[in-house]
């Protein structure tokens, strides 16, 4: 057997780590482990000159074996798997210790965060000692894109992907193009037609050779993996079968229902309305309050549902700005009528919003500022002979008065929350919700459009709220990497799966039955279960519910972390 | 000195772990005794692995994964619940109390949750005391 050779490095991550972690000491400390060569620490080891060092440490110490301690592997695994490379050795002959986001982040002390830090690089040298070479696999892509959600994120998408020459299933659950953008009047700073931006888009959607749209379909279980997923859709007619590569889902918001709010009395005052019934007024042309009259008082209440501990916490980005659009269409449809904003803070980012925001101010719009945590604004209807319908009772803050609003419509500029089912896609597409239910991107930073999942994107409003601009940003940003992807013809595809060794396997078939993917079937002549490796994910679950230890989970294998387990708990008599 | 617990956990890679790296970029402060295990999915915890962990000194075993219908694989948190079950029965038999192994869901989101777990389960095996199994293998063998 060759003779193990481990390099161990470890990291000070500028201060990051090296503050609370005596990096020097570890060093020393590893540096008696059995088996380790060299170890040393470093200011960066993700830097170019970091990897440079690690690289030439291989050729010049003949190591097979590294141990980086540094960030979480799930950040920067892949870099030095492709340092490993450069340096002529298989990437899985390497073992991360997380002494970032685990130690030097959440431990306060300095000598426990010193101790617990040379405890897990002992484990990462244990296990990495019982590391194998697994040789890497690829894929061939499927050009075609199934994008889910047929929004202006989707449509967008689409057009990118198919203009390029590959085709697109886009599935729309309703029965029309277009998401909550086809229900706006005007857009944001520059109050421009949405329609008139939205139409020709559709359009070319609908006529696009390379596009199949499938409206209100029903749509059965996604399986496969990146490059080669499969679905079966119908759509009035008989079921149809999709093989794809890739997946963007373009599944948007849904508006909040600001009935539970009691203080806003939507739902039993006629004349309080949500922004999207704001927006079909708009559209129609004609603003007019249930009795048919042109309103005199108008209000309109920022964040509805949002920034709220009884409702959302998050902030829903775009309804300052669309507040603002309100107001100022509403100055030039009825130039004689009072204007209100209530709101709690005014947040008007992106290009031109907050020039939109002084401007308006300049219009004879009156700002009034309440404060969520004090108390909402009160709606209340008005007495018989008062001149308007509502009363609005707030408590302004930058008076500190109580004062009274007149009214004869209130506009809600309600939340947008993550779709009721969004759930359901998660679960098809094998997605993570975070705690509001929008999407979770692969890295929030580094990889916004990605997901856990290879070959599953997410854009536009389901990940997140955000306008229209930021929607067609990521679709696009989304159609770019599938294009690369399909480029590539041949993708590598994860190799950490299942093994089964036929010597040892006694046929049970347990493991067909905890098989979630369906990946293992039986072999009748030898009696023995062989896993397709194409089909399996790596879970894990077999190796651990075989009765004999036939089967071997790659790159978690028992040896591998049993002896993890044995380094993490001898660490501290061993060496200290 | 005082007794400090040790703590192996087992996170499941795309919840749990990730739970926990997020406790780790908020910078909550929690409990060092807990020393973690990556696995792709809590489905892939063996009852061995958590016997080795006592009979390697262990005063406790924490095994996390994503809440129930959230597993990246579908089920193999169902599947880590039901060895649960039977793992906490074994243990007594073994004569290890068995509050010293838990089972909880943590998901991507919740770091704050991590940190109030590692910090309320250290305390439960702080007052439980050191796991004395391996001394009593060490006598046996
Ligand atoms: C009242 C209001 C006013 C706004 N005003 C502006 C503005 O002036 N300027 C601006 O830039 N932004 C504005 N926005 C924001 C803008 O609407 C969004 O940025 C944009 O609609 C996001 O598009 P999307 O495609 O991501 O999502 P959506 O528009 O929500 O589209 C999602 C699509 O996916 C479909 N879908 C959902 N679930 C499924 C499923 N399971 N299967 C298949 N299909 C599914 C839906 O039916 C829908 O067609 C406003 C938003 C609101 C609510
Ligand atoms: S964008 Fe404005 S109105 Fe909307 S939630 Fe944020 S602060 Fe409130
Ligand atoms: S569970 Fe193990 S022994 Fe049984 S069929 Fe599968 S591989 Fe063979
Ligand atoms: S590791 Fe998981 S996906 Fe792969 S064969 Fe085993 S049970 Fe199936
Ligand atoms: S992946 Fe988290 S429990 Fe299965």
């Amino acid at each position: 057997m060759e003779e193990k050779r481990i390099g161990v490095y470890i990291c000070w991550c500028g201060s990051n780590i090296a503050k609370m972690i005596d990096v020097g000491r570890i060093a020393k400390e590893t540096q008696k482990f059995s088996n380790v060569v060299m170890a040393r620490d470093y200011k960066y080891m993700c830097s170019d000159p970091g990897q440079e060092t690690l690289i030439s440490d291989i050729k010049k110490y003949k190591l097979n074996r590294i141990v980086v301690a540094a960030c979480s592997p799930r950040l920067h695994e892949p870099t030095f798997r492709k340092a490993l490379e450069q340096a002529g050795m298989n990437p899985y002959l390497f073992q991360m210790a997380n002494i970032r986001e685990q130690d030097s982040w959440v431990h306060i002390d300095r000598e426990y965060a010193t101790l617990k830090a040379l405890s897990l690089i002992k484990a990462a040298v244990s296990r990495v000692y019982h590391h194998k070479p697994l040789e890497k696999r690829s894929v061939e892509v499927n050009p075609a894109t199934l994008i889910i959600g047929g929004g202006i994120s989707g449509i967008s998408a689409a057009l990118e992907i198919a203009n390029a020459g590959k085709q697109v299933y886009l599935v729309e659950k309703s029965d029309a193009l277009g998401g909550i953008t086809a229900r706006l009047d005007l857009s944001f700073p520059f109050l421009e037609s949405v329609r008139q931006m939205l139409k020709p888009k559709i359009q070319q959607v609908q006529a696009h050779k390379l596009i199949d749209v499938f409206l209100n379909p029903t749509f059965e279980d996604i399986t496969g993996y990146v490059g080669n997923f499969k679905s079966k859709i119908r759509q009035n007619g008989p079921e149809k079968e999709l093989l794809f590569g890739n997946i963007i889902v373009a599944t948007g918001l849904q508006a909040f229902n600001p009935e539970v709010i009691p203080e806003y009395g939507y739902g039993k005052l006629p004349d309080v309305i949500t922004s999207l019934e704001m927006e079909e007024m708009l559209m129609r042309g004609n603003v007019i309050t249930s009795n048919g009259k042109e309103p005199e008082n108008i209000a309109i209440i920022h964040c509805v549902g949002s920034r709220n501990s009884k409702y959302h916490p998050y902030c829903s980005r775009t309804c300052c700005s669309t507040a603002l659009k309100y107001a100022n269409q509403l100055r030039s449809m009825l130039p004689d009528s009072n204007i209100y904003e209530l709101y709690a803070d005014m947040r008007t980012f992106g290009k031109g919003c907050e020039e939109f925001y002084s401007d308006s101010s300049r219009r004879k719009i009156l700002f009034l500022m309440f404060d969520q945590e004090e108390g909402l604004p009160n709606i209340s209807k008005a007495p018989q002979n008062d001149s308007s319908e509502m009363i609005i009772n707030m408590h302004e803050k930058l008076s500190g008065e109580e004062i009274e609003i007149p009214a004869d419509m209130v506009i809600l500029m309600t939340a947008m929350e993550a779709q009721n089912d969004a759930k359901d896609i998660a679960r098809l597409t094998g997605i993570s919700l975070c705690s509001n239910d929008f999407y979770i991107e692969k890295h929030p930073k580094l990889d916004p459009v990605a997901t856990t999942t290879d070959g599953v994107y997410i854009v536009g409003t389901c990940q997140s709220p955000k306008d229209i601009v930021e929607s067609i940003a990521q679709a696009k940003a989304a159609a770019a990497r599938v294009l690369a992807s399909i480029a590539v013809v041949n993708m590598e595809v994860e190799v950490t799966t299942a093994h089964v060794n036929e010597d040892v396997c006694c046929g049970c078939q347990t493991c067909i039955m905890v098989c979630p993917y369906t990946a293992i079937h039986f072999d009748e002549e030898k009696k023995v279960s062989v896993v397709n490796e194409a089909l399996c994910k790596g879970c894990g679950t077999c190796g651990s519910t075989c009765p004999t230890g036939a089967i071997e989970s790659r790159h978690f294998t028992d040896i591998q972390i049993l002896s993890q387990i044995e380094g993490l708990l001898k660490s501290e008599k061993e060496s200290i | 000195m005082a007794f400090e617990p040790t703590i192996i956990s087992f996170l499941c890679n795309w919840c749990s772990y990730t739970g926990a790296d997020l406790a780790g970029t908020s910078r909550i402060p929690y409990a060092p005794n807990l020393r973690t295990i990556r696995i792709m999915c809590s489905g892939r915890i063996e009852p061995t692995f958590v016997l080795k962990a006592f009979r390697e000194g262990a005063d406790g075993v924490l095994m996390c994964g994503c809440h129930p219908g959230d597993c990246h694989y579908h089920e193999g948190n169902y599947k880590c619940l039901r060895r649960y079950h039977l793992l906490q029965k074994y243990l007594q038999q073994m004569g290890i109390k068995k509050e010293r192994v838990r089972l909880e869901w943590i998901s991507a989101s919740e770091g704050k949750q991590f940190a109030a777990l590692a910090n309320e389960f250290t305390e439960t095996i702080r007052q439980l005391g050191p796991c004395k199994i391996k001394g009593v293998m060490e006598t046996l063998t």
